[in-house]
C-alpha cells in the first residue's frame, strides 16, 4: 500500500516536475507507468500475504474394520465362557478447510457388535439349553427347563448392540505453520453408556520447524445406565424374595444338583443389598509430546499421558464367584459337575456379586515413536510404551513395521508385529478365586497377567494426482490392513480394517 | 519422569544438527509420520478393550465407552 501511495503522489506531482510538457504521449506513458506500477504493487501485497493452506481442499475418508474373537474366559460369566464377538465399525471422517488457517473435521461413525459373551447377561433360555453354538440335542432331551450355560450366546437382548459417535474438531494454525491449536467437543452413546467428552491442545514447532512440543487435555464426563445379570437384578426386583418374580418357577439347585428350600437360611442370594451407586465415570487426560528431528532420515518423538479417572469403573455386566460362598445353579443337575468345560450346554451358576473395583485410578503411560527413513523404498518404524497405574498393572508393548514401496512409491506394503505384556491389577482373580471379605474383586482376564503376540500386513496404494474420479471426488488412497492377534490366556482376535481417502476436486 | 525431561532436553541442546527444509524430504515421507494411519485407530481401540493399558499413542486412554 505504501508503494500505492507513492504512485498517486508521482502522478499528482508529474506536472511539478515536467512543467514545459503537457502533450498527450507524455500523458500516456505517465498513465501507463503508473497502472503498471499499481498493478505491480496490488501483486506484491498478494505474494506477501500468500499463505500455504494448511489443508488444500475437503477430504472425505472411509475407515472401517470388522473384527473377530475367541476365547474361555468371559468376564461377564465371571471369567470362564464363551468370548465369541463380532464387531463392525463403519466411519466417516470429512475434513473441511474453513479458510488458509483453519480446518473443522466431524468424525462420525458406529460399532455394531454381537456378543456372546455379552447375550449372557441374560444366560436363561426357556427351551432348556442356549441358543446358538454348538447345542447338542441329546443334551436338550434330557432337561426341559429353564437353564443357560456360560459356553454359548444365548438369545437375550445383550448379545448385540450398536455404539454410535461423533468428534467435533475445530483446529487454527499460525501464518507461520508454527504454532496451532485445537478444541474438540464429543458425544458417544451405547445402550447402556453415554459419554460427553471436550478438550483441546496447542502445538509449537521451533528449532526451524526440527523440534515440536505438543500439549493436550481431554475431559469425559460418562454415564453409565447400569444393565445387572439378569439373576442378580430380578432378586432386587423381586424384593428380594426368591418365590416372586424370575425365581418364582424356577428351581435352584445346589452344588450336589438337589433343588433348595428357597426360604431357608442357606438359599442363594447376592453378596451385597445394593448394586451401583454412583453411575457417573469421569475421565481427565492431560498428554504431553515432544518430538525431534535428529538427521535428514531420522525422527523421534516421546510423549507421557497422566490420566485420572474417577466414578464407577467397574462393568456392572460382569459377574463374580466368590470361593467361600456355596454354589446355586440353574439347569440340568447332571451338568454341574462339567459346569467349567465347554460341553456344558444347560446349566448356569448363579452370581455371587458385580464386579467391584476402585472409585479412582490413575494411570502414566511413556511412549516412544523412532523412524527411520532407510531408502526411497523401505523404511522402519518402531514403537514403545511402558505403563503403569495405581491399580497394580505394569506393562510393555514394542512394535516394529517396515514400509516396503514399489511400484515408483505408488504402492507399499506393511509387515508389522506387535509384543505386548502386562502384570494383574491388585484385584483380579480367575473363577471362583475371589473371597467375599474383599472390597474390591475382578475375573476380567483384560486384567490378568498375559503376554500377547500381533502380526499382521498392511497395503496402501496412493495416487497424488487423485486421478480416479466418483462423484466429483478424487481417489487419493486405499489402505488394507489385516491383523491377528494371539493373547497367552487362549483369546485370539483377527482384524480387519481399510480406509479410503477421497479428496474434493 | 525426570529422565524424559532430561532427554527431551538433551536432543534440544545438544545433539541434533538442524535439518534445514530442503533436506527434509526423507522425513516428510508420509511412512515417517510420527503418528498411526486413520485406519490403524480400530487396532488400537480393540487393544484398549483387550488389555490392561493404555495412552501414549495418540488413542484413546480411557472415557469414551463403557469398555475402559
Amino acid at each position: 500500500m505504501a508503494e500505492n501511495r507513492a504512485v498517486v503522489v508521482a502522478v499528482i506531482n508529474k506536472k511539478n516536475m515536467f512543467p514545459m510538457t503537457n502533450d498527450k504521449f507524455t500523458n500516456r506513458i505517465w498513465l501507463t507507468v503508473s497502472l503498471l506500477t499499481v498493478g505491480l504493487g496490488f501483486g506484491q501485497t498478494e505474494n506477501n500475504e500468500y499463505k500455504k493452506r494448511v489443508l488444500e481442499t475437503a477430504e472425505i475418508d472411509y475407515v472401517m474394520s470388522y473384527y473377530t474373537q475367541d476365547g474361555s474366559h468371559a468376564s461377564v460369566t465371571g471369567g470362564i465362557g464363551t468370548e465369541k464377538l463380532e464387531d463392525i465399525t463403519p466411519t466417516f471422517i470429512i475434513a473441511l478447510p474453513l479458510n488458509s488457517d483453519d480446518v473443522l473435521t466431524i468424525d462420525a461413525g458406529i460399532s455394531a457388535y454381537s456378543s456372546a459373551s455379552s447375550s449372557n447377561l441374560d444366560p436363561f433360555d426357556a427351551s432348556g439349553a442356549s441358543g446358538g453354538g454348538h447345542d447338542d440335542d441329546d443334551d436338550r432331551a434330557v432337561y426341559a427347563g429353564v437353564s443357560g450355560t456360560p459356553w454359548a450366546a444365548s438369545s437375550g437382548a445383550s448379545a448385540q448392540d450398536v455404539w454410535s459417535g461423533v468428534t467435533i474438531n475445530f483446529s487454527h494454525s499460525s501464518d507461520d505453520r508454527d504454532f496451532s491449536w485445537n478444541a474438540q467437543a464429543s458425544f458417544a452413546n451405547e445402550y447402556d453408556y453415554t459419554s460427553i467428552g471436550f478438550g483441546g491442545g496447542l502445538s509449537q514447532q521451533f528449532n526451524e520447524k526440527n523440534t515440536s512440543i505438543s500439549l493436550t487435555g481431554l475431559v469425559f464426563l460418562d454415564n453409565w445406565n447400569p444393565k445387572y445379570p439378569t439373576e442378580i437384578d430380578s432378586y432386587f426386583e423381586a424384593g428380594s424374595n426368591l418365590n416372586n418374580g424370575f425365581f418364582g418357577p424356577i428351581d435352584i439347585l445346589n452344588q450336589s444338583g438337589n433343588i433348595i428350600n428357597k426360604n431357608g437360611p442357606n438359599a442363594w442370594q447376592p453378596h451385597v443389598d445394593q448394586l451401583i451407586t454412583d453411575t457417573a465415570r469421569r475421565t481427565f487426560t492431560g498428554a504431553l509430546s515432544f518430538s525431534q528431528i535428529l538427521s535428514k532420515n531420522l525422527q523421534l518423538l516421546l510423549s507421557v499421558d497422566l490420566v485420572r479417572q474417577q466414578g464407577w469403573l467397574a462393568n456392572p455386566m460382569q459377574r463374580v464367584y466368590f470361593s467361600d460362598k456355596p454354589n446355586f445353579y440353574v439347569g440340568n443337575p447332571s451338568s454341574i459337575p462339567n459346569y467349567t468345560s465347554p460341553k456344558n450346554r444347560d446349566v448356569f451358576q448363579l452370581g455371587d456379586d458385580i464386579e467391584r473395583l476402585p472409585s479412582a485410578r490413575t494411570k502414566l503411560p511413556f511412549g516412544a515413536r523412532l523412524n527411520y527413513y532407510i531408502t526411497s523404498s523401505l523404511a522402519v518404524r518402531t514403537y514403545f510404551r511402558y505403563y503403569q497405574d495405581d491399580w497394580g498393572l505394569v506393562s510393555q508393548t514394542a512394535s516394529i513395521e517396515l514400509p516396503v514401496k514399489f511400484g515408483f512409491g505408488k504402492y507399499t506394503l506393511y509387515p508389522n508385529y506387535r509384543y505386548y505384556t502386562q502384570t494383574a491389577a491388585d484385584y483380579f482373580a480367575p473363577y471362583e478365586g475371589h473371597l467375599s471379605t474383599s472390597n474390591f474383586y475382578t475375573s476380567d482376564y483384560d486384567l490378568s497377567a498375559f503376554s500377547s503376540h500381533q502380526i499382521g500386513l498392511g497395503f496402501n496404494y496412493t495416487d497424488v494426482f487423485a486421478k480416479m474420479k466418483f462423484l466429483g471426488f478424487g481417489l487419493k488412497s486405499v489402505d488394507l490392513r489385516y491383523n491377528y492377534y494371539d493373547r497367552s490366556d487362549g483369546l485370539t482376535a483377527n482384524i480387519t480394517s481399510m480406509g479410503i481417502k477421497f479428496v474434493m476436486d | 519422569m525426570k529422565s524424559i525431561l532430561f532427554l527431551s532436553l538433551l536432543f534440544v541442546f545438544t545433539s541434533c544438527k538442524v535439518v534445514k527444509p530442503y533436506d527434509m524430504v526423507n522425513i516428510n515421507d508420509p511412512d515417517m509420520l510420527l503418528a498411526n494411519k486413520k485406519c490403524e485407530r480400530f487396532e488400537t481401540n480393540f487393544q484398549i478393550y483387550r488389555e490392561g493399558a493404555s495412552g501414549a499413542n495418540g488413542g484413546k486412554s480411557g472415557g469414551g465407552c463403557g469398555c475402559n
